[in-house]
């Protein structure tokens, strides 16, 4: 490869930090919110949906804190909301997506909680029942009111309409990094992606039913129970064998239709493989583990493994192809990067450790 | 502006220009000159810096609207609304934002706006010993708009469809990336 590239580019080759890298992480980890409203309309998962509510919740709460730890001038990131750049003007022409998907954002977080409120209010007031003190006031207030099961059977027709009006949201944010790669940079590399947003899609569903299992596996050791875990592992499944196929695709489809492309974009290939070979391998684990239930934490590790990788190929090593498509700049990562890229996921999984003390993780099918 | 590339011999007078004007930070560049050498041995050197596109691929993705196009078709920077994002850092196809480590914002070739506001050029033009950039508004009759519509002239990277405001004369395909 020809080594051309601008000089700004030099002066900073790696812009955006590998807390961007745990940013995305995160998104998929929020997107839990999107299994639960599905399986919530559906009927199905009944067991699953308070856990994947909470880590959900909690994950999407502290989303912004990625990019908040990556602005430079982090003092006016409220302009964002008080200013966003989301309707053309002759000054201002087009829509900044990251404000589009911060008020989004916003919208579907409140969405999420009232959701969250609406679907725990009757066994907020059946745990109010047993309590004493303060927990037995707070179970009260979250209970909303509903005493009975019959004005829970008219909250749960509230909840599938709040569930049905966060879904749009939750989904734009799940291909959000993705599309603002593909649609709002200049970047070689995600320009010429154009199955990015399709792959991140499929990519929510296997982080989130990933970290759903590892948490499970923590929480409930080895008292699976198979209701639970089967339909966790098919489509954690599902989302495997199509990540590491769209990743495959795209990559063929580089090969034979742009070989320019594909000699650009070659840094990032041997990343790229092990991907395929990560999820292909959580693929055939998720198989083993719906007959042996022992295997889901190696589910779970591997597709981890898998899209750790990928997200970090993306995010961090796409940024170091140079914009003229002839060079591949190295970066040095300095400071406390690791602290800082870890520190957002920390702050999520706090959230989510006071959300579960406070909240059950599983309810009974009778809504108990 | 118009940048002929057969006028150009490297000298760096526009780059220093440019530094000293506006303060531009070590490392960083809001005009730079590349550096061409052809097989035969000919030497070629292309002033490059921010295109002030009519469509600015760098606008739209800027989420506070701190990066935004005055009705004189500069592309400008609001400091006081630049949350250091690097959005447009990301969207511009041609590398010449930066951002900047000292004002924590993004930053750019202004054209000199403020040099503009007194009459005068801005200091890369100025200061070129041989004339190679040629500056002035594209809907007056001038030397620039006469040329522009006169001799066949080229644009960077036009496939974007970023619709640049600086035109070049005698561009080589080689550096038009």
């Amino acid at each position: 490869m020809l080594e051309y590239y601008f000089p700004n580019e030099a002066a900073e080759p790696l812009l955006w930090h590998p807390v961007l890298f745990a940013y995305t992480l995160l998104v998929s980890g929020a997107d839990l919110l999107i299994l639960a409203a599905l399986a919530y309309l559906a009927g199905s998962l009944r067991k699953a949906i308070p856990l994947m509510t909470m880590l959900g919740i909690a994950f999407f709460a502290v989303v912004l804190a990625g990019p908040l730890a990556d602005l430079r001038s982090p003092q006016r990131a409220h302009l964002i909301f008080a200013n966003p750049q989301i309707v053309p003007t002759a000054a201002h022409p087009g829509i900044s997506l990251t404000a589009f998907q911060t008020i989004a954002w916003l919208i579907a977080l409140i969405l999420s909680v009232l959701f969250a409120l609406l679907t725990f209010s009757y066994h907020s007031h059946q745990a109010s029942l047993s309590s004493t003190g303060f927990k037995r006031s707070f179970y009260r207030l979250f209970s909303l009111g509903v005493t009975t099961a019959e004005k829970y059977s008219v909250v749960e027709k509230v909840a599938k309409v709040v569930a049905v009006l966060m879904l749009p949201f939750l989904v734009l944010w799940g291909i959000y990094p993705a599309s603002l790669f593909l649609l709002q940079t200049w970047n070689p590399v995600w320009r010429s992606w154009a199955l990015l947003p399709v792959t991140y899609f499929a990519d929510t569903f296997v982080v989130a039913t990933a970290l759903f299992m590892l948490v499970y596996f923590l929480w409930r050791y080895r008292a699976w129970e198979r209701e639970v875990v089967v339909p966790v592992l098919k489509i954690h499944a599902a989302g495997s064998i199509s990540v590491a196929a769209l990743t495959g695709l795209q990559m063929a489809v580089w090969w034979f239709w742009s070989p320019s492309t594909a000699e650009m974009v070659s840094p990032l290939v041997p990343l790229m493989y092990a991907v395929i070979a990560l999820l292909m391998l959580s693929f055939f684990l998720s198989l083993v583990a719906i007959r042996y239930h022992a295997v889901i934490l190696a589910v779970s590790l591997v597709a981890m493994a898998g899209t750790f990788v990928n997200k970090w190929n993306i995010t961090i090593n796409s940024q170091l192809i140079s914009k003229t498509g002839l060079a591949f700049l190295e970066a040095e990562l300095k400071g406390a990067w690791l602290l800082e890229t870890i520190s957002p996921i920390a702050l999520g999984v706090a959230v989510f450790l006071v959300l579960s003390m406070l909240f059950p993780l599983e309810v009974m099918e009778s809504g108990k | 502006m118009l940048i002929d590339v057969d006028k150009c011999y490297g000298c760096m007078a526009c780059v220093v220009a440019c530094a000293a004007e506006t303060n531009v930070p070590l490392g960083s560049f809001r005009t730079w000159i590349e550096h061409l050498v052809k097989p035969d041995g000919t030497r070629i050197f292309v002033p490059k810096q921010c295109n002030h596109c009519d469509d600015p691929p760098c606008v739209p993705p800027c989420p506070t609207g701190a990066t935004y196009r005055t009705a004189d078709g500069l592309v400008l920077v609001n400091d006081e609304l630049c949350i250091g994002c690097g959005a447009c850092v990301k969207a511009c196809p041609y590398g010449a934002r930066y951002m900047n480590p000292v004002k924590g914002v993004a930053d750019k070739c202004t054209f000199c706006d403020h040099r503009l506001a007194a009459g005068l050029l801005p200091a890369c033009v100025e200061v070129c010993p041989t004339g190679a950039r040629i500056f002035g508004p594209l809907h007056e009759d001038n030397e620039l708009s006469r040329t522009v519509r006169g001799r066949p002239v080229q644009v960077l990277k036009p496939h974007t469809g970023a619709n640049p405001q600086i035109y070049y004369l005698s561009l080589p395909d080689e550096v038009n990336r």
